[in-house]
């Protein structure tokens, strides 16, 4: 048996791990390092010290409230629709399946920016919703809570995260054996039975993925909140990316973002062991 | 009482992806539109927003720097990553799952985290912001989608081909060039696409790691926030044919289906 490290071959393994070393975990690590440190005049302090931490606690309280509260919405929403159009494609193995499946994948890579664009086109004062509704006589004036409110940010990042929803759902559903359902069905068992009992509880690692994912991007998201949001609704992305631009505070920007992704895991580990606990499989 | 369910369910599908697919969908249509305001009825067919988009002097050098960043990025994390790839094809499933998930993590961290630990590290560093710092950040996030398409495809290559090769006499750079690299090609240039993808798509990193000059979605980025002037809409349909099309040819070459 010829060992593991000993094999000549698994040196195609190097390059790969030295990008993941010195571009991702070591930055990882020298970011989490930064946020115990202090920032004199622009340069970085090596000072152990917990006051990042402290800052963050005392001022950054609500928005980080306000940012899990609202990234939880949208990470339910888009996993909810998700999972309705998941189900669909599963159920119809047709056209309408593919149709719907060819444009998930088409749509998932396309334009970041451009979406959230479309969509200020889509919301705004002069936006085509508005305009539409002037024209048509159902409105007297334009409808200004479309655009700059909390109600943009959710309806834009759903839209975004969609399709990264979508796929890990449809793939979780194709796993399913064909028999488990049929055993459901012979047993007796309702179209609401066996949603609950066969088929959910097949879905949960999917489901924490695609909630976890679309809750991790809305976190740490601060162009959507920037350009549809208006100033009301600023997320930690926002606060965060303002520690970088000329104040360059580093350790304070470092400590805001690890405080902001451990609230978040908490919270996924939270929505993992809700949805274990709701969807048993029986 | 099942049947109106399931025209319900339909019915929220078919929302669900117009709800995906309009914004798209408006951007290409007034980007032809002739009026400035963008509001149906459509007036009227145009070019001119395209016009006036190719006679910006900054819109050539973004146009330079993303082609420049997109193909180094598709370049390297291919080479890279199937390298990595034909390693964790070979390895039991247990340790196979441990990589594909730790070369998987930069993957799920938020762009805004990933751009902002490597703008601190390099800073510290003492490397300047370039193209480069570009391609090297894009790598981060290109390389595990490239490992886990090749080494899917790999899990399922035969083997036996290669002994045959190996038997009839031919050394392992002709087996390779020969034989391997033939099979696996559809999937490589797929990976490949993916990454250009993802890299021609990505603004954040982008953003913080461009020391000057601009790519195209920084490009966009610019003209955002100087007001709404259509030829965005012409500049957002260019990146859309870009991304859409070579993630649509990625996707049909490695048969990737979520």
């Amino acid at each position: 048996m010829m060992g593991l490290a000993l094999d000549r071959r698994n040196l195609l393994l190097l390059p790969a791990l030295l990008v993941l070393l010195l571009l991702f975990l070591g930055p990882m690590a020298y970011f989490f390092v930064a946020s115990f440190f202090k920032v004199s005049l622009f340069n970085l302090v090596p000072t152990w010290n917990l006051g990042n931490y402290q800052k963050v606690a005392g001022e950054y309280g609500l928005p980080i409230a306000y940012t899990m509260g609202i990234s939880a919405l949208i990470a339910l929403i888009a996993t909810v629709l998700g999972y309705i159009v998941a189900h669909v494609i599963w159920r119809n193995p047709g056209r309408w399946g593919a149709f719907l499946l060819g444009a998930t994948l088409l749509t998932l890579f396309g334009g970041y920016l451009v979406k959230i664009f479309a969509w200020k086109t889509i919301l705004g004062r002069e936006g085509i919703i508005n305009n539409t509704l002037l024209a048509l006589g159902l409105a007297d004036q334009p409808v200004e809570i479309l655009l700059y409110s909390p109600f943009a940010v959710v309806l834009v990042l759903v839209s975004y995260l969609l399709p990264f929803t979508i796929l890990p759902l449809y793939g979780a559903l194709r796993a399913i054996e064909p028999t488990t359902l049929d055993a459901a069905r012979d047993l007796g068992a309702s179209p609401a039975r066996m949603l609950w009992d066969a088929i959910l509880p097949r879905c949960i690692p999917a489901m924490l993925t695609a909630f976890s994912l679309s809750f991790l991007v809305s976190a740490g998201d601060y162009v959507t909140p920037r350009l549809v949001g208006g100033t009301r609704s600023l997320m930690m992305g926002n606060f965060i990316e303002s520690q970088f631009g000329l104040r360059m505070n580093i350790p304070l920007g470092a400590a805001m973002t690890y405080s902001t992704m451990v609230t978040s895991l908490a919270i996924i580990i939270v929505v993992w062991l809700v949805l274990r606990a709701a969807l048993r499989p029986k | 009482m099942i049947a109106l369910a399931r025209h319900g369910l339909n019915l929220a599908a078919g929302l669900a992806l117009l709800f995906m697919l309009a914004p798209l969908l408006l951007v290409v249509v007034f980007s032809f539109g002739s009026s400035d305001v963008m509001t149906f009825p459509i007036p009227g067919l145009t070019v001119d927003w395209y016009r006036k988009l190719f006679a910006r002097t900054e819109f050539w050098g973004a146009l330079r720097s993303t082609a420049i960043v997109s193909l180094s990025v598709a370049l390297a994390a291919t080479v890279i990553g199937s390298m990595a790839a034909v390693v964790i094809s070979r390895m039991r499933p247990k340790p196979a799952a441990a990589s594909t998930l730790l070369f998987g993590l930069p993957m799920m961290m938020p762009p805004l985290v990933l751009a902002l630990a490597l703008l601190s590290a390099f800073a510290v560093a003492g490397v300047k912001l370039s193209l480069l710092t570009v391609i090297l950040a894009h790598l981060t996030f290109t390389m595990p989608f490239v490992i886990l398409i090749v080494a899917a495809r790999l899990r399922d290559f035969d083997y036996t081909v290669l002994d045959s090769a190996r038997d009839l006499g031919a050394s392992p750079l002709t087996t390779f060039l020969t034989v391997t690299f033939p099979i696996i090609r559809p999937t490589l240039l797929g990976a490949a696409l993916m990454s250009m993808a993802l890299s021609l798509d990505d603004f954040v990193i982008t953003f913080f790691m461009l020391g000057g000059g601009n790519t195209l979605p920084t490009l966009v980025w610019g003209m955002l926030r100087t007001g709404l002037d259509p030829s965005i809409n012409a500049l957002g349909t260019l990146i859309l044919a870009f991304t859409l099309g070579t993630s649509a040819i990625a996707l049909w070459l490695t048969r990737f289906r979520g």
